[in-house]
């Protein structure tokens, strides 16, 4: 996780959103607890809807089906 | 703040004398102002041409608001407060394209082009995104009432002014024949002037032809003071109209396209209305143009300048000569509008009076100014 932690602050430090979708969502798929999940996938899909990364879809779908977004 | 006496303005323009300095000198004037005659009204905030593609975003101030300019997915222009409905945060700060949605740079809510509240990351704890005290239906971001016409954004604040159609009704009837696709020069057709003056003193000279041969004697080989008439209709907008307009031509001779189907009478006529508070337009054969006046202080205006033209590709050397053209008449009136500033330091002046032959225009200006000030101040007289 501390290797991907110096590649999220790297991609913050370099305003590399494309990269910040990327590395939170692997965060995601990496975490074990459903809260620290769904903060990271959060994350992911902000920056995935500031960008409209075709991502979005994918990023909202598992977020709706943890309750953390409206499901319409 | 006492209370200017406009009575003596809203006399027959014979007897009248113009608005006391402090609609000129004071703060608190300025914002009473503020108020009453341009937020109160369909106030000019700038042109479509501003947001040219979809999702671009410009960040305005206007009379210290902070505003949003956006063309959301649509194609629509909306103007909204560029502030998140959260902490009050200001939304976007420098021009830019919206790619996706608004993502306020404090606690990341996001709002789509048409202001809709899109996502609240974290509201009800971490990585919990919603919350039931927060409705996002009920969020979204602030729209101010807009319309635009002529390509210039009309916005009116207080969401009271009657519609748009309604309030301009008469001078989009009198320029029906330039309701078509104005297309904006381009880079070379804008600009910008500031100038150290209360913006109803860009109007006021906007307004009559009395100056002009004195002002500009360059029209004067060809555009004489008896081949002007007044424009005024009370209440919207006044100003004046020449029966000499002559086209600009290059080296070759040739000339911009004209804007098609115009009647004869606009083969030599051209106009330069006040739609009252603050846009200053003129329409010609061939070309057209808006000066959004954006009051910065009691005492200081910037003029924002654009150009139009019948079609989206014209000849970028005529374009850029027509450009400075403008320009140089609107330097001109530059020392003018800066010294009638500066006289109203001059305690006692009473206002001024006004040519009854000349300044019709002007004074029309100024009792419309003076009537929305009594309208803003009659129901705080019976508080």
């Amino acid at each position: 996780m501390s290797d991907l932690n110096d590649k999220m602050l790297e991609a913050h430090a370099e305003d590399d959103r494309d990269a910040l979708i990327g590395l939170y969502a692997q965060a995601a798929d990496e975490a074990v607890d459903i809260d620290a999940k769904c903060f990271f996938l959060t994350h992911a899909y902000v920056f995935a809807l500031e960008a409209a990364d075709p991502r979005v879809p994918y990023l909202r779908k598992q977020l709706v089906s943890h309750g953390r977004e409206p499901a319409d | 703040m006492d209370r200017s006496d406009l009575s003596r303005v809203r006399r027959p323009l014979e007897a009248a004398n113009g608005l006391p300095n402090a609609h000129y000198i004071d703060p608190a004037v300025f914002n009473e102002e503020r108020q009453a005659v341009l937020f109160d009204n369909w106030a000019g905030l700038g042109v479509g041409d501003d947001v040219p593609e979809i999702g671009d975003a410009v960040p305005l101030t206007f009379l210290g608001m902070p505003l949003l300019m956006v063309r959301d997915r649509a194609g629509k222009v909306r103007v909204f407060q560029n502030i998140c409905r959260h902490r009050g945060m200001i939304l976007v700060d420098t021009p830019r394209k919206i790619e996706g949605v608004i993502r306020c740079p404090y606690h990341s809510w996001c709002y789509s082009t048409e202001g809709k509240l899109v996502s609240t990351p974290h509201v009800g704890g971490p990585g919990q995104n919603t919350h039931e005290g927060i409705d996002r239906a009920l969020l979204g971001l602030i729209e101010v009432r807009s319309h635009i016409w002529m390509d210039v954004v009309w916005i009116n604040v207080s969401g009271t002014a009657l519609p748009f159609e309604e309030v301009n009704e008469d001078l989009i009837a009198r320029w029906g024949e330039f309701d078509k696709p104005l297309h904006h020069g381009g880079a070379d057709s804008r600009f910008q002037l500031a100038v150290n003056c209360n913006w109803k003193l860009a109007v006021e000279n906007y307004c009559e032809s009395y100056h002009l041969p004195w002002i500009h004697p360059g029209l004067n080989s060809y555009s004489r003071l008896e081949d002007h008439y007044h424009i005024e209709n009370a209440g919207h907008f006044s100003g004046q109209g020449t029966l000499v307009y002559r086209q600009l031509k290059g080296e070759d001779g040739k000339s911009f396209p004209d804007f098609e189907d115009l009647s004869e009478r606009w083969d030599t006529s051209a106009e330069y209305i006040t739609a009252y508070p603050n846009v200053l337009l003129g329409v010609h054969r061939d070309h057209t143009f808006a000066i959004i006046l954006v009051p910065e202080a009691h005492d200081r205006t910037i003029e924002h300048v654009h150009l139009y033209y019948s079609d989206p590709k014209t000849d970028s050397e005529l374009r850029a000569r027509n450009t400075e053209q403008w320009k140089e008449v609107f330097e001109e009136d530059i020392f003018v509008v800066e010294g009638m500033q500066r006289g109203r330091h001059a305690v006692g002046f009473d206002g001024g009076r006004f040519s009854p032959a000349m300044d019709g225009p002007t004074h029309m200006f100024h009792h419309w100014v003076a009537s929305q000030l009594d309208r803003h101040r009659a129901p705080l007289a019976a508080e």
